[in-house]
């Protein structure tokens, strides 16, 4: 889209750059405040538990106080802000990579699935806001370790020097130690996760195994695979078990070194037993910034990796380009295509009169869906032009083509909602109840419990395949476009309905040009003319009572 | 409408929980007992650390300070060993309960009755089956162990408080009430807040899908601005969700925050009085404070987990319900021996919705070895007849005999040995073809499986995958065309070898060329077979040996196909109108 230069990294971020802002600056004062307790747990010994004076409890107890007030209210709205930035920075990223996915231009979704596509949007788009969360908190862990540094060199420089030298070596080693625990503990994460994804599958085809009665085998399989990633994740789980430890023990180890320099110093008076509690609290302390530092890292990593899958999508070559042309107005709808090539279609030369009902036989189904492409303008001809009333499609914008020539795919969707809602979706309420009435979409209502006003579920999979069709073939009737292009609308229809909806289309789109797209003879023999597609041009053209008679091929691809 | 599947109550969660633990026993505590040591050790570095202290503010000498450090050392290595091997010993525990568990739910899943998986929305099962036993896994794998460690090293650092000096406990239960009003407070609230997240996730997550799945349709009928303002709308309500969600989270750790600091100064005010009563040495009073700042970690963890575990519960009712369900035909019944594999219905009437009868005083006879085709307008009843007669829906009225037994006295696994129902839903089970057609016949060598494929037309193609009858098939395998599912569909008909075979519209999607390819491939499926075929296209019934006419719900007509056509009743003219479109 225009002006995308920056990545979606750079956006979430800039976007949201105030919030991100303020929550940095009061993750900063609560990390300091958190650095502060041991610190004053050190000066309440000393001060006050060492020299029995209650004035001094109640001075720094109250300093105590301070300072947790100051590092929880910190805490509440620094996060607050950080979380704010980080979800509308997602939904922000989220609704963008909706817009160019439905962008009439197309090209989202080449070579992508629906289901990566709608992760791209929900996960990738929360983690890439997420950074905004990450970036405070690298703020604020910076912010922790420069005050406990301080504290600690004020305290004792050896002492300070030996914490400040010796935290990072210890978390590295951990580090190290982890490493190739992770790769393993990955990969058998992922041994672990295919189980869940074989009982989904199961669950899936359950009425297929009842049909076979397979449901015995079924459970028999899936409990090998769940025996099979037990093992595999009690294998993760010692590796991982086996890190903590080791952490565990590597961190007492850190501590007691603190002490021992600690200790020493403190008993040859250079610093006093509160500097020594507190050194201890701060050595403690300090392992926290410098373990947010290496999440930080992690989350960055994803963060920019979730963020090149969005960009990528972004800035997918669009499959059309927008023309500047337009369409004289009222469309005629002639549809004129000339030496037209496109995937197995090679020099298609077509006429299409205004208000002629054209059927369309391509026995290589591949054909037929080149030549809805170039239609619909979801792809321009390799060579060759389509053009509508003389105007050659690829000079419009693709969304003003489509309005003027609809095409109604084979695998078109419908959507969740009420029934009425997907047939008027496109065109007004007026037409909407011939156009139920002529695809036989108002029996369909009739047998459902609300009427047209039954709420379809997503791909409204609780109707069967043949109504299903019909509410389809009713929303593209209703749209009442200049040019219609129906592809298979009656696959899953029976013989009777089938010959009905035959005379409803031609009745319905009496005037306008259409385009009936298939092999059944019911919707060809409604036809005022059939051309046949075969080797990639037009074979064959006639009525189709004349090709049944005279054309032994068109015999065999239209006759059972 | 929708009956939900069950759900077990908190009584009947915790009932299969300690069926789980029942033959864990010694695990449990050995995972316990190790657990309580490692924690232990750990909280021995504290009063080492005092005795630091004490030994500093007694003026001894610079190396005095070297054998207790050397115990922490001890104590940091034990602890840490001690950890890893209990931490192991938990997630053994918990994940056997888990795998068992999941596994009970699968086995009762698949055997549920269709109808009631029907009446629930498969959506029902499937959620269960991904989402709650991912949440639940979630909660075993890590904050099990977490709470585990967390909730010990509380217990044991209030006793080792109580242990330097009863008044230090007593001190640092001043935080307890303000965390226990927190804690109630935000469980009140957050409940039904993250409820309503998950819904509203679920809902975002639907509508992307459904407006990405349909991006093409979307386009050709110009819909882009109406879905993206959808989107935005769903997407809206998760963000502002979201954010109530964090606003509750930061006034839960800021109340936290408070009892924290009320602890703290008690401690420290306790051990400020306690010194200065000669009662405890500096270095002692430095251990509570330490002790007390130390819980601050496991405090907090063992608290945000409390939401955690409300979600992971929630989660298991839900499995506990369907795994608690009594079994169902769980032993493999044996094939009761055909002796002669007839169909006989008498009476059928169907209603999904009550008083809505979807067919009426149905007769269906059919012989052994005999095929029959069902014709009939979408709606007459077919498929509903395929259904009873394959045992998949009980009737509402009337019988089902297959082979001279009553279908509900077979039960559920023999049905499925003595009819099969190939429907129109096709689904490719994910992983090899081989073993996705093995379902059918777990046990059939190389050779049988070639040959079923072989006899629907399908050896051809599955030889030219990539890798054989060895390719991944299914999601996020190779992808099958309609028809090559179809034709696996019916090989595994031939491999599970049942004496009786409903087809249900099973060529409908493949379009019409797919579709001839599938006839000749269902007919030899059912070669040797008593059939009934729910005839999408009327070539199918031309080739049966019999037509069953339904219309509106009942069986009107009744013969051979030749002799319908002369009879001049509603299959002839069914057949003239089909034949006619056909230039006839």
């Amino acid at each position: 889209m225009r002006g995308d230069r920056g990545t979606a990294l750079r956006r979430a971020i800039g976007g949201q750059r105030r919030h991100v802002g303020l929550a940095a600056a009061l993750a900063a004062g609560h990390q300091a405040g958190e650095a502060l307790v041991p610190v004053l747990i050190g000066v309440v010994i000393d001060q006050a538990v060492a020299t029995g004076s209650a004035t001094r409890l109640a001075l720094w107890l109250a300093v105590l106080a301070a300072v947790f007030a100051v590092l929880s209210s910190s805490y509440r709205f620094g996060a607050r802000a950080a979380e704010r930035a980080s979800e509308w920075a997602g939904h922000d990223l989220r609704v963008r990579l909706t817009r160019r996915i439905l962008d009439p231009r197309g090209g989202a979704e080449a070579g992508r699935l629906a289901g990566e596509l709608t992760n791209i949007a929900t996960g990738d788009a929360r983690r890439v806001g997420g950074v905004n969360v990450v970036l405070p908190s690298a703020v604020a862990a910076l912010t922790g370790l420069l005050v406990s540094a301080v504290a600690l060199l004020w305290i004792s420089i050896p002492l300070g020097l030996v914490v400040l030298l010796g935290a990072p070596p210890l978390l590295w080693l951990g580090h190290l130690l982890g490493r190739p625990l992770e790769r393993r503990s990955e990969v058998e994460q992922e041994r672990a996760a295919h189980a869940s994804g074989v009982a989904a599958d199961l669950v899936t085809g359950l009425r297929v195994l009842k049909g076979i009665g397979a449901e015995g085998a079924a459970i028999a399989r899936y409990r090998r695979t769940s025996r099979e990633s037990l093992s595999a994740t009690l294998r993760a789980a010692r590796a991982q078990a086996v890190h903590d430890g080791a952490i565990l023990a590597l961190t007492g180890v850190f501590i007691a070194a603190v002490a021992l320099v600690g200790g020493r110093l403190a008993a040859s008076g250079e610093i006093s037993v509160g500097d020594l509690v507190a050194a201890v609290g701060l050595a403690l302390f300090l392992l926290t910034p410098l373990q947010i530092f290496a999440w930080v890292n992690a989350e960055f990593a994803q963060g920019r990796a979730s963020a090149r899958r969005i960009d990528a999508v972004l800035a997918a070559p669009p499959a059309v380009t927008a023309g500047a042309g337009s369409l004289p107005s009222p469309v005629r709808g002639r549809v004129t295509l000339t030496g037209v090539h496109h995937g197995p279609l090679s020099g298609v030369d077509l006429d299409v009169a205004p208000g002629e009902l054209l059927g369309v036989v391509a026995p290589d189904p591949a054909a037929a869906t080149a030549l809805l492409a170039v239609l619909g303008r979801d792809a321009d001809p390799d060579a060759g032009t389509v053009a509508l009333d003389g105007v050659p499609l690829s000079t419009l914008d693709p969304a003003q083509a489509r309005g003027a020539i609809l095409v109604a795919a084979h695998h078109a969707i419908l959507f969740a909602g009420p029934l009425l809602a997907n047939v008027t979706a496109a065109g007004g309420a007026a037409p909407a109840g011939r156009a139920m009435s002529a695809a036989t979409a108002d029996e369909v209502a009739r047998s459902l419990p609300d009427g047209a006003d039954t709420v379809l579920d997503e791909r409204a999979q609780s109707l069967s395949g043949g109504q299903r069709q019909r509410v389809a073939l009713a929303r593209a009737l209703a749209a009442e476009p200049p040019v219609l292009v129906l592809h298979d609308p009656t696959t899953a229809v029976d013989a009777v309905t089938e010959a009905r909806i035959a005379t409803g289309i031609r009745e319905v789109r009496a005037g306008r040009t259409t385009l009936l797209v298939t092999t059944s003879p019911a919707l060809l023999a409604a036809t005022d003319r059939v051309v046949v597609l075969h080797g990639g041009a037009v074979t064959a053209a006639g009525s189709h009572f004349a090709l049944v008679d005279l054309d032994p091929a068109y015999r065999a691809a239209v006759l059972q | 409408m929708s009956a939900l599947l069950p759900t077990a109550s908190a009584g009947g969660t915790w009932a299969a929980v300690r069926d789980l633990l029942r033959g864990r026993r010694l695990l449990a505590l050995g995972a316990l007992a190790v657990l309580v040591t490692a924690t232990a050790a750990g909280l021995l570095t504290a009063p080492l650390l005092g005795r630091v202290v004490d030994i500093v503010a007694s003026g001894r000498p610079a190396s005095a300070v070297t054998w207790p450090i050397v115990l922490i050392v001890g104590a940091a290595v034990v602890q840490g060993g001690l950890t890893a091997l209990g931490v192991t010993l938990v997630a053994q525990l918990g994940e056997g309960m888990l795998a068992e568990l999941r596994e009970r739910f699968v086995s009762r899943a698949l055997r549920l009755p269709l109808e009631r998986v029907e009446r629930a929305g498969s959506g029902d099962l499937t959620a269960r089956v991904t989402a709650d036993v991912s949440i639940v896994a979630e909660a075993v794998r890590r904050a099990l162990p977490q709470l585990a460690r967390s909730v010990l090293a509380i217990a044991l650092t209030l006793v080792a408080l109580a242990v330097l000096d009863w008044r230090f406990f007593v001190a640092a239960l001043l935080a307890v009430p303000i965390q226990a009003h927190t804690v109630r407070w935000y469980v009140r609230h957050a409940v039904p807040l993250y409820a309503a997240q998950r819904v509203s996730v679920g809902a975002q997550q639907q509508q992307l899908l459904d407006t990405v799945g349909g991006a093409a349709t979307v386009r050709a009928f110009r819909l882009g601005d109406h879905h993206v303002e959808r989107v935005t709308e769903r997407s809206t309500a998760t963000v502002t969700l979201a954010l109530r969600a964090v606003r509750l989270i930061t006034r839960f750790y800021g109340r936290l925050n408070l009892a924290e600091y009320a602890g703290l100064s008690a401690v420290l005010a306790a051990g400020f009085l306690l010194v200065r009563a000669d009662a405890v040495t500096i270095g002692t009073a430095t251990a509570a404070a330490l002790y007390f700042h130390n819980l601050f970690g496991p405090i907090n963890i063992a608290l945000s987990l409390v939401d955690d575990a409300q979600v992971a519960a929630a989660g298991l009712a839900r499995l506990v319900g369907v795994a608690s369900l009594p079994p169902v035909g769980e032993a493999e019944a044996e094939r009761p021996v055909a002796v002669e594999a007839s169909v006989k219905a008498a009476g059928l009437g169907h209603a999904y919705l009550p008083g809505h009868l979807v067919l009426r005083d149905v007769d269906l006879h059919i012989a052994p070895g005999e095929r029959v085709a069902l014709v009939g307008a979408s709606g007459a009843g077919k498929t509903t007849v395929a259904k009873l007669v394959a045992g998949v829906h009980r009737p509402s009225h009337g019988t089902v005999h297959i082979a001279g037994v009553a279908v509900e006295e077979l039960g559920a696994a023999a049905t499925g040995g003595l009819v099969a129902l190939i429907t129109q839903e096709v689904h490719v089970f994910a992983g090899r073809l081989a073993d996705d057609l093995r379902l059918a016949r777990p046990d059939a060598s190389d050779e049988r499986v070639r040959e079923a494929l072989a006899r629907v037309g399908a050896l051809a193609w599955a030889r030219a995958l990539p890798d054989g009858l060895d390719t991944v098939v299914g999601e996020g395998g190779h992808q099958l065309t309609v028809t090559q599912a179809q034709q696996l569909a019916l090989a595994r008909l031939v491999l599970a070898d049942p004496p009786v075979a409903v087809l249900d519209e099973a060529t409908a999607d493949a379009g019409s060329a797919g579709a001839r390819v599938l006839e000749e491939s269902a007919a030899r499926a059912l070669d040797g077979r008593t059939g009934l075929v729910v005839a999408h296209r009327l070539t199918q019934a031309a080739t049966a040996d019999r037509v069953v006419v339904l219309d509106a719900g009942r069986v009107v007509e009744s013969g051979p196909h030749a002799v319908l056509v002369e009879a001049g009743g509603a299959y002839a003219r069914l057949w003239t109108a089909w034949s006619a479109t056909r230039g006839g």
